[in-house]
């Protein structure tokens, strides 16, 4: 399938405007302003869209919930908070086709009837940043953002919001918070964003990837679009593969494709001809999968039947020379120093976690240790405030289920009989 | 106490114009007053926390809370590496050790020129290139040990 | 409706709660650590998570509300399962001292691992270890028990306002910071130590004194310190107060109290205290017999008046003593020794100010309930910081901003600042043209409401006009147009009014212009009062032209209801005021003084003439529970019990009757059962046995205070105008004046501080507050001081035309440029011996603030 949001991506000026409107870009938003709004919406729900950012909440039913609450302003948020690990999908769009993150803002904003935007972008990606700063001032500039946009009397005003370095906030109360000049820790939901979101008012946040569909969207119409890819969540998606494949890399493909697929036709296959390990499908917090269940469709519905998640579609690949107990290890360490802190079991149980499979892997662990990680899981897994801490138990429990023998002989063996890594 | 100077005040001024409240265009700020003073300094709360009319605590305790405002004077390059674990598994605590013992340059540390500080950060979106960091706000991907070399002799 | 299922039980519920206080009605408790009343809703801790019907996961009962018809499930073995979880989570890194730590018996986490477990820890790990902090005046950390439940934060920044602490970093490393006093505007209300749940925060007051358990008697009785008349509970052992809490659900404060009022106790016990009475014999001070002082009062008494005239004695009354003694006290002068001349320092500006504002708006139309000022959608603030004068009100205000409330505020006022208000920045000179422009601006904005013809006339009157305000007002016309906006658009409106507005130049035609804004924008007065009984002295006709219940003295009729029930006569001649007694004491027409619970030598501007005045009588008595600088000075000195040591009532400044009552047991008498005392002695017998009794006499005496009683009080809310009737008269001519010398620009002017920690003689005697506020200083803008070369903490000579002070520096921006802030609170440096008065001839009130000053290096090193 020839790329729908990476077209042009190849281009080294795609950044700029002027290449983007010859590509094309630009001529969704002039047609969607002649729409009605809630007819864009209608068309949002016939391409059957999914958010990307890793929830794949239907996109069309949040804005019909926003649109339906009287209060104004609305605001729209695009989270570019990228923070799951393994993920860099919505990297290239910020920092090579900006332009269609902001048409696809431009339309979500008028079919919300939202005033104002803002990207919440993560600290870690500078570049972007100017990079962003510069599209918007572009835009600006050709009338496709402000107060009276495209002499159509629209108003949708779009600013860059810089994190620093949380990944909590990627968790939409959490970056509501952070853009409100707070902690970026999680609200109680209800209310939810939709009704009393970011300054208290009706707030629709979206994933990079999610909005930037939405040119393509009004170009073809949501009965083509939901043509494209599973069935049951169509669409582009944005694929991400890292670890031990030949060709890792960003693959934009039909949502559904097998991962197998992914890692042995798209990437090449293993690096150096090695063996696979171990695959995580959707970023750091979904299930690990073993070589054996590896052959699924990559989509949110699929997923969850062969035991993990789509996530946000990053794929973190294996070999053999891997030591699983280091990597969950790696992981907790990430969950603990992200944890917000709000809620007791996050707070207190990832670090506490991180600090058992430290000693696993250091040949200090003590027979008892696997059930002792299964318990504190099982403590923090359903009992946290949000989805964080819920994360870094799964982790610690599915690597276990998948791979408890590797643990237990680590704890035996009293050293890492891993090779590779620590060689 | 040391102030902001004036363009950095009136940078905050403009950042506030792009919010409906003060407190919003706290985390900007801050940002401003790290360029400024290098770090966040009690000097530096103080004089973000006058200009936007938030209380010191409050900004402290936001400030802290960010990984990337740092809390303690910085080398002149901050070398930031991903050790997560697509970064981790292309052997970037190996680079690790590299720096360390090419450089004496530690995680949270600083080198004896005040060239450098190194910080491990968690996944910087280069999972595809990895190993990967950013020095100041450049990024460096695919990394080895020559290519580190190459890099930082660039800095000074 | 809503009916929901608890356990088994059908709960009906009249709006949607959350499921912790739906279970709360139905008496059943379910643990919480980080839920609080005070506090908004957080779902940190998980304690609280309850099973729900048709809900996947465990909820948090602290954060779900109900919905009709959920069934919920609170004690399950899963969930006790779930909380043995949580709590093994808190206890990684609290440390296992139950046997050191104050709170045990009290402590949240304690009891629950009782009742949940674990028994045993399976870390193996390091806890986390953090060393005891003492750097606190007058708290105790110990953050290593901290569980991180964020209630100190939440206290601090959402409900107290002051945002002096914050959890810094975040995930395991969160940890909560700072209380560095003033740098982090550390208000010391001590809140935190009422809501923290473990032995984290605690007073230091107490400190490895005692064990909860061992407290032997807890007493609810009223705040003695400023008028908002917080209700309090001491709790005693051994006839020692250990420590003072609010009580959520109680009083005017519900839960909350200022640093006075919960730190400021410890004068009680004070080794200072008189314990016998004291007869100057040839020179000094002596120790002498009940009988031996007495007698001799009453003899010379008799001798003054016997020779010189009833109208040659005058009494002082006291703010800080019970209703019940400033009426035995005024009924004293009135019929044992046959004067008027009573006053208090209520002279200083509350009385007149009252006088003023009820004279226009009706009696009682300054008795406005506190906890509306947080439903107000404007309130207006002249003359003071409310949250440094009267704290607790002061929450009110910053309540009402949080709710998106116009805090307007005429002048900087500190303690408001992080919120929001529109500010009328306005240096003394300016004021009375600023609020000139202010009424004629609303005046045009609103239009006159035609309900008070006499105050409309006045209002007419005025021709300033709100153009060139830069210019004459040195404020800018947007602001202006903006603040006047708000204030004619603001439809349930507060304007509060502190001390300073009437204790400036022109202080009573500022009054005026005051309340002209208020009527104009109908709102209400609230007028901030610092003695806990300033209001209730007055209502008991502790002044030289009124009788209880604020009847005029002039009266005949209202005179013959007292004689009647006095069996007596009552001078028609209404008496001095405090300042006519000064004069007269000089003139040496006034032989005799009788000072109760006041120490005018200290708390009067230019206390060196008062001093010289006082020393100039054949008769000066001072009844007191400290030798104070009028004590000192004296021919008699008698030791009188004190707060927390007496039964009685306080009226606050909402003209709310409490109920003070005994905490501790000390030998000594009442102020009324020494004055009793003495009335024998000179023939008229006062036989009372107790408070109780008086009240029941001024129950039957005064028109406002018809058939109150004590029961009744103790049931609470029994607000002004009670059961009686208020004083109707039609309100007589308005006078205003506008004098034309107002000082001009460029000159710096000496003005009080009027700071939250101090009180004057109490909060001297308390050392938490002292150790919070340790010494006199003059407080200066950076300018200013830049200006003559000064620096923080350098030693400043403060010159006036009566003297000087030479005083630490301290910088603070809060400060007007052209302003000295000097404090009257410490002895020998209180701001009262360089600040001179002349009486502003409408409310009769000293104008003190901003004469001028000259400053200079110190010399003194
Ligand atoms: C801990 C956590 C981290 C998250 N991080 C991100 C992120 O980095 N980027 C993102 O788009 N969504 C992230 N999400 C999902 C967001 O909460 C939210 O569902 C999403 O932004 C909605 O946009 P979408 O519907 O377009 O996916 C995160 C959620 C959680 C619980
Ligand atoms: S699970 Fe709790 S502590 Fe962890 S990130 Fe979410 S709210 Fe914060
Ligand atoms: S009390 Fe409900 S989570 Fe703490």
């Amino acid at each position: 399938m020839e790329k729908i949001l990476l077209r042009n991506i190849e281009n080294p000026e795609s950044a700029h405007i002027g290449e983007y409107m010859k590509a094309g870009g630009f001529r969704s938003l002039p047609k969607a302003l002649e729409m009605e709004r809630k007819d864009i919406i209608e068309e949002v729900k016939k391409a059957g869209l999914r958010g990307r950012g890793g929830a794949g909440f239907p996109v069309a039913m949040k804005w019909t919930f926003a649109s339906a609450d009287p209060k104004f302003p609305k605001y729209l948020l695009c989270n570019a908070d990228e923070g799951e690990p393994g993920t860099f999908k919505d990297r290239p769009i910020l920092e090579k086709i900006p332009h269609l993150l902001i048409e696809g803002m431009a339309i979500s904003g008028y079919a919300l009837s939202a005033e104002y935007g803002y990207i919440y972008l993560r600290g870690e990606y500078p570049a972007a940043k100017d990079i962003l700063d510069r599209a918007i001032g572009q835009a600006y500039e050709k009338n496709f953002l402000g107060d009276n946009i495209l002499g159509k009397g629209i108003r949708f005003h779009l600013s860059v919001h810089q994190g620093a370095g949380a990944y909590i906030c990627g968790e939409e109360t959490a970056l509501i918070e952070s853009l409100e000049g707070d902690k970026g820790q999680p609200r109680i939901k209800p209310p939810f964003p939709v009704n009393v979101g970011v300054f208290a008012k009706p707030t629709v946040v979206n994933n990079v990837e999610t909005l930037s569909n939405l040119p393509y969207i009004v170009e073809v119409g949501g009965e083509a679009y939901s043509k494209i890819g599973s069935p049951d969540c169509p669409g582009p998606k944005i694929y991400c593969v890292s670890g031990h494949v030949e060709k890792p890399g960003v693959y934009e493909l039909p949502m559904g494709t097998n991962l197998k697929d992914i890692i042995f036709t798209h990437c090449g296959g293993i690096k150096g001809g090695k063996k696979l390990k171990a695959v995580i499908p959707g970023g750091i917090s979904t299930p690990v999968l073993p070589p054996d269940k590896i052959d699924c469709p990559m989509d949110f519905v699929n997923m969850p039947k062969h035991g993990s998640m789509l996530g946000s579609g990053a794929v973190i690949v294996m070999d053999e020379t891997v030591c699983l107990v280091k990597v969950c290890y790696r992981a907790l360490k990430f969950f603990e120093h992200e944890s917000c802190g709000k809620c007791t079991p996050c707070r207190e149980g990832t670090g506490w976690l991180r600090k058992i499979l430290g000693r696993i892997e250091n040949g200090e662990g003590e027979a008892g240790d696997v059930d002792l990680l299964l318990s504190v899981s099982s403590n923090i897994l359903g009992k946290t405030f949000c989805p964080l801490g819920d994360g870094a138990a799964s982790v610690v429990q599915n690597f276990i289920k998948h791979f408890r023998q590797e643990f237990e002989v680590h704890i035996s063996s009293k050293t890492c009989p891993v090779q590779g890594l620590n060689a | 106490m040391r102030m902001l100077s004036d363009a950095a005040a009136k940078e905050i001024g403009l950042i506030r114009e792009k919010y409906p409240t003060g407190r919003a265009a706290l985390l900007p700020a801050m940002y401003v007053a790290q360029r400024e003073f290098g770090w966040l300094s009690s000097d530096a709360y103080e004089a973000v926390s006058d200009v936007l009319g938030v209380p010191k605590a409050i900004a402290r305790g936001v400030g802290t809370f960010y990984a990337m405002y740092k809390h303690a004077p910085m080398g002149r390059n901050i070398v930031q590496l991903c050790t997560n674990v697509s970064c981790m598994i292309l052997g970037a605590e190996k680079l690790a050790d590299f720096l360390k013992n090419k450089y004496s340059l530690v995680p949270g540390g600083t080198t004896p020129d005040g060239k450098f500080s190194l910080v491990i950060m968690e996944c910087i979106g280069a999972c595809g290139t990895a190993p990967a960091m950013l020095v100041n706000n450049d990024f460096y991907e695919n990394l080895n040990e020559k290519y580190i070399e190459e890099i930082l002799a660039k800095y000074d | 409706m809503i009916a929901v299922n608890i356990n088994g039980k059908e709960v009906k519920l009249e709006k949607a709660v959350t499921v912790l206080e739906a279970a709360k009605s139905a008496g059943i408790i379910i643990p919480t650590l980080c839920s609080h009343v005070l506090l908004e809703k957080y779902g940190g801790c998980r304690l609280c998570v309850v099973e729900v019907e048709k809900m996947p996961r465990l909820q948090t009962a602290c954060t779900l509300m109900v919905t009709d018809g959920i069934v919920v499930r609170t004690e399950t073995d899963a969930i006790a399962d779930v909380r043995r979880g949580i709590l093994e989570f808190l206890l990684i890194n609290h440390p296992l001292d139950c046997p050191y730590c104050d709170k045990a018996g009290e402590c949240t986490l304690q009891d629950l691992v009782e009742k949940y477990g674990p028994t045993t820890s399976r870390f193996r790990e390091e806890k986390r270890k953090v060393p005891e902090s003492l750097e606190d005046p007058v708290l105790v950390r110990n953050m290593e028990r901290c569980v991180m439940c964020t209630r100190c934060v939440r206290m601090c920044d959402g409900v107290q306002g002051a945002s002096a602490i914050a959890v810094i970093s975040r995930g395991g490393h969160s940890h909560i910071e700072p209380f560095s006093g003033g740098k982090f505007n550390c208000e010391y209300c001590g809140n935190c130590v009422t809501v923290c749940p473990v032995g984290a925060i605690m007073s230091r007051l107490h400190r490895h004194s005692y064990r909860p358990w061992q407290l032997v008697s807890e007493t609810e009785t009223i705040c003695p310190y400023c008028g908002v008349g917080c209700t309090l509970v001491a709790q005693v052992r051994d006839d020692v107060i250990k420590r003072v809490v609010p009580r959520i659900g109680t009083g005017v404060n519900n839960g909350l109290l200022c640093s006075r009022g919960r730190f400021g106790y410890e004068f009680v016990g004070h080794e200072e205290r008189l314990t016998t009475p004291l007869l100057r014999k040839n020179g000094d001070l002596e120790p002498a017999s009940w009988d031996e002082a007495i007698s001799f009062v009453a003899g010379k008494l008799k001798e003054i008046k016997d020779s010189h005239g009833a109208d040659a004695l005058a009494g002082i009354a006291s703010p800080r003593c019970t209703n019940e003694d400033n009426y035995v006290f005024q009924k004293f002068f009135r019929m044992a020794i046959g004067t008027n001349n009573i006053d208090s320092t209520a002279r200083l500006g509350f009385a007149g100010a009252q006088k003023y504002i009820e004279n226009i708006f009706g009696q009682g139309s300054t008795a406005n309930l506190i906890p509306g000022l947080a439903n107000a959608d404007s309130v207006v603030v002249v003359g003071g910081d409310p949250t440094a004068i009267n704290p607790v009100l002061g929450l009110q205000i910053r309540a009402c901003a949080r709710k998106g409330g116009a805090v307007l505020t005429v002048g900087h006022v500190k303690g408001l600042r992080y919120f929001t208000p529109l500010e009328m920045p306005s240096s003394p000179h300016m004021e009375t043209a600023l609020l000139e422009c202010i009424v004629s601006a609303l005046r045009e904005k609103k239009g006159l409401p035609g309900s008070n013809s006499v105050l409309e006339g006045k209002i007419k009157d005025l021709n300033s006009s709100p153009d060139d305000i830069e210019k004459t007002c040195g404020v800018q016309e947007k602001d202006f147009s903006r603040f006047t906006d708000v204030l004619a658009g603001s439809s349930t409106p507060a304007v509060v009014i502190g001390k300073g507005l009437v204790q400036s130049a022109e202080g009573g035609y500022k009054l005026f212009l005051a309340c002209a804004i208020n009527y104009l924008i109908n709102g209400r007065i609230y007028l901030l009062t610092e003695r806990a009984n300033e209001q209730g002295l007055l209502d008991m006709g502790c002044a030289p032209d009124l009788l209880p219940g604020g009847r005029p003295v002039s009266y005949a009729e209202f005179r013959k209801r007292y004689e009647t029930a006095w069996k007596g006569e009552i001078s028609e001649k209404s008496g001095l005021t405090l300042f006519e007694m000064i004069e007269a004491a000089e003139n040496g027409s006034l032989k005799g003084l009788y000072v109760m619970g006041e120490n005018p030598v200290f708390n009067m501007p230019n206390s060196n003439r008062v001093e010289n005045a006082l020393r100039n009588t054949d008769l000066l008595i001072v009844q007191d529970i400290f030798l104070t600088e009028t004590g000192k000075i004296a021919d008699v000195v008698l030791p009188a019990l004190g707060w927390a040591e007496k039964e009685g009532t306080f009226t606050n400044m909402e003209r709310r009757l409490q109920r003070l009552r005994k905490a501790v047991r000390r030998d000594g008498k009442d102020d009324w059962k020494i004055i009793a005392g003495i009335s024998d002695l000179l023939g008229m017998r006062m036989n009372y046995t107790s408070a109780e009794e008086i009240f029941a006499e001024i129950s039957r005496v005064s028109p406002i205070h018809r058939d109150l009683t004590y029961e009744e009080i103790e049931k609470g809310n029994v607000i002004y105008p009670y059961k009686g009737e208020p004083l109707r008269g039609t309100p007589g001519e308005i006078m205003t004046h506008r004098s034309e010398v107002s000082g001009e620009a460029g000159k710096l002017l000496l003005r009080l501080e009027r700071p939250l920690f101090h009180s004057g003689t109490l909060s001297r005697h308390a050392d938490a507050l002292t150790n919070i506020y340790p010494e006199a200083v003059a407080r200066m803008h950076p300018d200013t001081a830049g200006r003559f070369s000064l620096s923080e903490g350098g030693r400043v000579r403060l010159s006036t035309s009566l003297g000087f002070l030479e005083l630490p520096l301290v910088i603070d921006e809060s400060v007007g440029i052209s302003d000295v802030l000097v404090t009257n609170n410490f002895e020998g440096k209180g701001a009262f011996s360089v600040m001179d008065y002349t009486l502003d001839p409408v409310t009769g009130a000293p104008m003190i603030e901003g004469m001028e000053v000259q400053i200079e290096k110190g010399v003194t090193a």
